[in-house]
């Protein structure tokens, strides 16, 4: 194949021509919607009380992971790393874990640390457990202080599958201790549901849920909340721990109902340990509630698990979300969309889209796996209104452009990355997702629950509005939309 | 130490290098990114060249498209391309998919260069990245460019100093200009460790222009890779970040026989001094008339007036304000300086990110008393209080922590989106900084609730 000059490829990589070859593209990934192992995993670990993030590893690495999360978040993200340089890579880190530990254990003073791995620790082979256990031996940290581990190597898996890791390696830590200090033969129950949020970048979703399940009268526990802490008030005094899941409710976890967690994708492993290892203790693990659809189902299966009937509280709620999808739904039904992100998000997008006629036509993730794919054909399937759209797992950015240019919607949905492929698309694009960059308080709105209907119809609709007014002429500019 | 990392500590041009030669850099230190993101930084900006990341997907996936580096042609520098390593290229070897992603990247793509970036992964797997970009630079016919810089080398100052020696080694003396059609080489210059962040770049050239001294290259904002190549034809060398890329300068001295001179274009005396500089060096070596000399010597003088004139009304607002300030390389000093043009009195500036060179300015500019080696954020924050500053002016890794603390706080650094360049970098910046002092929300935020007040009148009424 010739190459072009310059000039001939910007025309040239709009066409069907160059299509088919970007999908035949096979070593090089071209701006990825996704991001590596460790990010997850401090993530997971920030939703815990006084838990710091702890990265044995590549300074680099933890600098992007904390400016990363700190830019979506307009907060600061406390994160600490060993720091291996030359010499670690040569003799391995044992020397790392046993000063970065006494250091962060030192100056920090936390109840926990969360160690997760850059890849240099993992092509090394580092061997945390034993290296953890010397730590103690040394002194670097008590006897009996919590350090959960989790190897994240960036070559395996992405955010949503470090998030897991972490997430499971704490809950197995703190549910040890649980055994250690019940001396009574059985375990008592309590009325508590636990929820898992997931790698979920909208704080506001874990409040929408504490309220869906209040208007219920449904005690509860979130395993874990971050939303203190990534959405902390502004006092005039910085606090590194502001809030999170309190330790010695994670390590009495298990003694509650059940779990139910809210991101499939992102939390196989844990629920899996959950449902293998909790003693009568049933673990679901289900889509988003993102849409009404979605919302029901979650309230059903919350309502079954606690055997608390929903509230007439709880139906006024959702009554308010169908009225507002009733309301705009003559602006959202045949418009075509494309549709990106991790997993969990894009079905619950998918999903809702699909109740009010919005036509998905590309929807494409690049950490969804063949389930997913499987499942999401199948969502797609049963509505008229999936019929068009291609589901494409394992994918980045620059396959989207090709998609866009080709076969033209009338608007994306996905984070912040997606921008300039919309740009050349010329297509408005909604965010939601991970990372927000380029827009303020997006993270303080919910996209689950029946509120998160009402603020996706909103975004999608007055966006669709502001558009058409910005580009009418004077003919078709009206009062009245 | 590798040869090139040698080479990089190993920097003549610093006469800190005396008593060891790994001062000159600045030191690793907790809390900041790694010598991969300090390369990437600096050729990041040649525009029409493709960025190839070989590692895992963390290197890439979190750096692409954040840097506010403008362009006014191609964008596509801006594009993360990487190899996305999985288990099986580890375990397998990545070298074939490596040569694979070089091709696929000419030919989808047909950048006027391809830069390599080797990552921590491949260099521990002992992966021969500079063998495989040379051999497929003669497959495609088209440079292909090693950048050795994996993370654990060291920090990214380090990496800073790795890409100029990569530019010295593969980029600089490659190209050709067309004497008949091309401007005065005697008489041109070189902008080095500029990187058009916010398009500080296009405040600098048009002042240039007006002064008739032609720019033959500039690294790296804003540069196509040809203009970069030819760069050995300039007649002198500006070096504004010295502590990133003195080592180009003190090459190309070396190699091409090109003097440089040190200068920085934050603050108005900063920018008059580099652009006198600049005429001071042509015309002590009679590239320049006297009447030319002159006449533009004049004419820096109105620019300099005309900017003074219009920061009177910022500076009724500023002058008597504290400051504290924390950046890296030249803005650690030139700073400084900026401020004091606007009549604020710098209370500490942090030096974990400046070079000996650098500290020796600090030094002479506000005293050692006010150097603050320790930049933790408890530190900056207990300095911003004990000394009454009105506001924290640093990059923007201290943004949120400032706001958490009620003290206003102003970008610098590369995530700013205002040029604070050359004379209307200057007034941008007086504005920027008017603008923060006097935003309302302050009171709103530092005003407790109204019944807290209450309360508190309720308590003191009691006792």
């Amino acid at each position: 194949m010739s190459v072009k000059t310059v000039e001939e490829v910007k025309e040239w990589i709009n066409t069907e021509e160059y299509k088919e070859l970007n999908f035949k593209r096979e070593a090089v990934v071209i701006n990825p919607p996704k991001a590596c192992q460790p990010l997850g995993a401090i993530f997971a670990a920030s939703g815990f009380e006084k838990t710091l993030p702890y990265v044995h590893g590549s300074q680099g690495c933890t600098a992007y992971f904390r400016s990363n999360l700190s830019r979506h978040y307009r907060e600061p993200f406390s994160t600490v790393s060993d720091s291996m340089t030359e010499d670690a890579a040569v003799f391995g880190g044992l020397n790392n874990v046993i000063d970065g530990l006494r250091n962060a254990y030192t100056l920090y003073k936390p109840s926990l640390i969360a160690m997760s791995t850059s890849c240099m620790a993992e092509v090394i082979g580092d061997d945390l457990n034993a290296f953890i256990g010397q730590a103690r031996e040394k002194g670097s940290i008590p006897e009996d202080f919590p350090v959960p581990f989790a190897h994240t190597p960036s070559f395996v898996g992405s955010h949503i599958t470090g998030y897991d890791s972490m997430l499971k390696s704490i809950l197995e830590e703190l549910n040890q201790r649980q055994k250690k200090s019940t001396s009574v033969k059985g375990v008592e129950k309590t009325s508590l549901i636990n929820i898992i949020p997931g790698f979920d970048p909208h704080v506001a979703n874990i409040r929408e849920i504490k309220h869906m399940l209040g208007l219920m009268g449904i005690k509860n526990l979130i395993l874990a909340d971050n939303s203190d802490v990534l959405d902390a008030p502004l006092t005039g005094e910085y606090s590194m721990y502001t809030g999170g899941t309190p330790l010695q409710d994670a390590i009495n976890a298990s003694k509650n109902k059940g779990t139910i967690a809210l991101q499939k994708n992102s939390t196989m492993n844990t629920i899996k340990y959950i449902q293998e290892k909790w003693e009568d203790h049933p673990a679901f693990n289900l889509y988003p509630p993102m849409g009404i659809k979605l919302t029901d189902d979650f309230v059903e299966k919350i309502s079954d698990l606690s055997g608390i009937p929903v509230s007439k509280e709880l139906e006024k709620y959702r009554g308010r979300a169908v009225d507002a999808a009733t309301d705009a739904h003559q602006y959202i039904h045949g418009k075509r969309f494309a549709v990106f992100g991790d997993p969990d998000e894009v079905y619950g997008i998918v999903s809702f889209l699909l109740e009010i006629g919005g036509e998905p036509i590309h929807v494409l993730t690049a950490t969804g796996n063949k389930t997913f794919q499987r499942e999401m054909e199948l969502l797609l399937a049963s509505s008229p209104h999936g019929q068009g759209a291609k589901v494409y797992a394992g994918f980045d950015l620059w396959h989207m452009r090709s998609l866009l240019m080709t076969d033209p919607v009338d608007m994306m949905i996905g984070d912040s990355h997606g921008k300039w492929a919309a740009r050349d698309a010329n297509i408005p694009l909604v965010r939601i997702g991970y990372p927000i960059v380029d827009r303020v308080n997006l993270h303080r709105y919910a996209v689950v629950g029946y509120q998160g209907a009402i603020n996706m119809i909103t975004w999608i609709v007055n966006t669709f509005l502001d558009e058409l007014d910005r580009n009418s002429d004077d003919a078709h500019f009206e009062l009245l939309r | 130490m590798n040869k090139l990392e040698q080479i990089a500590f190993d920097q003549p041009g610093c006469a800190h290098n005396t008593s060891g030669h790994k001062k000159c850099v600045h030191k690793p230190s907790g809390g900041e990114s790694c010598a991969f993101d300090g390369a990437y930084i600096v050729l990041n900006p040649i525009r029409d060249t493709a960025h190839l990341v070989h590692g895992g997907i963390t290197c890439g996936a979190h750096n692409y498209e954040s840097r506010g580096a403008y362009s006014s042609g191609s964008r596509l520098y801006k594009y993360c391309f990487t190899t996305d390593l999985s288990e099986n290229d580890i375990v397998f070897g990545a070298e074939e998919k490596l040569r694979n992603a070089i091709i696929e990247v000419h030919e989808k793509f047909n950048p006027s260069a391809i830069f390599v970036y080797q990552t921590c992964i491949p260099a521990m797997t002992g992966e021969d990245t500079e063998k495989i970009c040379q051999t497929a630079a003669e497959d495609i016919q088209v440079p292909v460019i090693p950048v050795i810089a994996p993370g654990f080398m060291g920090h990214k100052n380090l990496g800073n100093r790795i890409a100029g020696e990569t530019l010295l080694k593969y980029v600089i003396g490659t190209g050709e200009i067309n004497r008949s059609l091309e401007i005065d080489s005697e008489l041109s210059v070189n902008i080095i460790g500029e990187y058009n962040i916010a398009g500080d770049i296009w405040n600098i050239l048009p002042l240039y222009k007006k002064i008739g001294i032609p720019v033959m290259a500039k690294i790296t904002g804003d540069a196509d890779y040809s203009e970069v190549a030819k760069a050995h034809h300039a007649g002198l060398n500006l070096m504004v970040c010295s502590r990133a890329l003195i080592n180009i300068a003190s090459g190309m001295k070396e190699k091409y026989g090109i003097d440089y001179i040190e200068v920085s274009y934050f603050g108005i005396n900063n920018t008059t001094h580099a652009l006198k500089e600049t005429l001071i060096y042509f015309h002590n070596r009679k590239i320049i008339t006297d009447q030319f000399y002159f006449e533009k010597m004049e004419m820096i003088n109105r620019m300099e007036n005309e900017a003074w004139a219009s920061l009177i009304p910022y500076k009724k607002i500023l002058n008597g304000r504290k400051a504290v300030v924390y950046s890296g390389g030249v803005k650690s000093w030139s700073m400084i300086t900026a401020l004091t043009d606007l009549g604020i009195e710098v209370t500490a500036a942090g030096t974990k990110k400046s070079s000996e060179g650098d500290k020796d300015k600090i030094e002479q500019l506000i005293g050692k008393d006010r150097m603050l080696e320790d930049t933790s954020p408890k530190s900056l924050l207990e300095t911003i209080k004990n000394t009454n500053a009105d506001f924290l002016i640093a990059g923007s890794r201290n943004q949120y922590l400032a706001y958490k603390e009620k003290i206003p706080y102003l970008d610098i650094n590369q995530e700013r989106h205002t040029s604070y360049g050359g004379y209307a970098g200057s007034i941008n910046l007086a504005k920027d900084l008017c603008l923060t002092l006097k935003s309302p929300v302050w009171e709103t935020v530092k005003s407790s609730a109204p019944w807290e007040n209450d309360l508190e009148n309720i308590f003191k009424a009691a006792t």
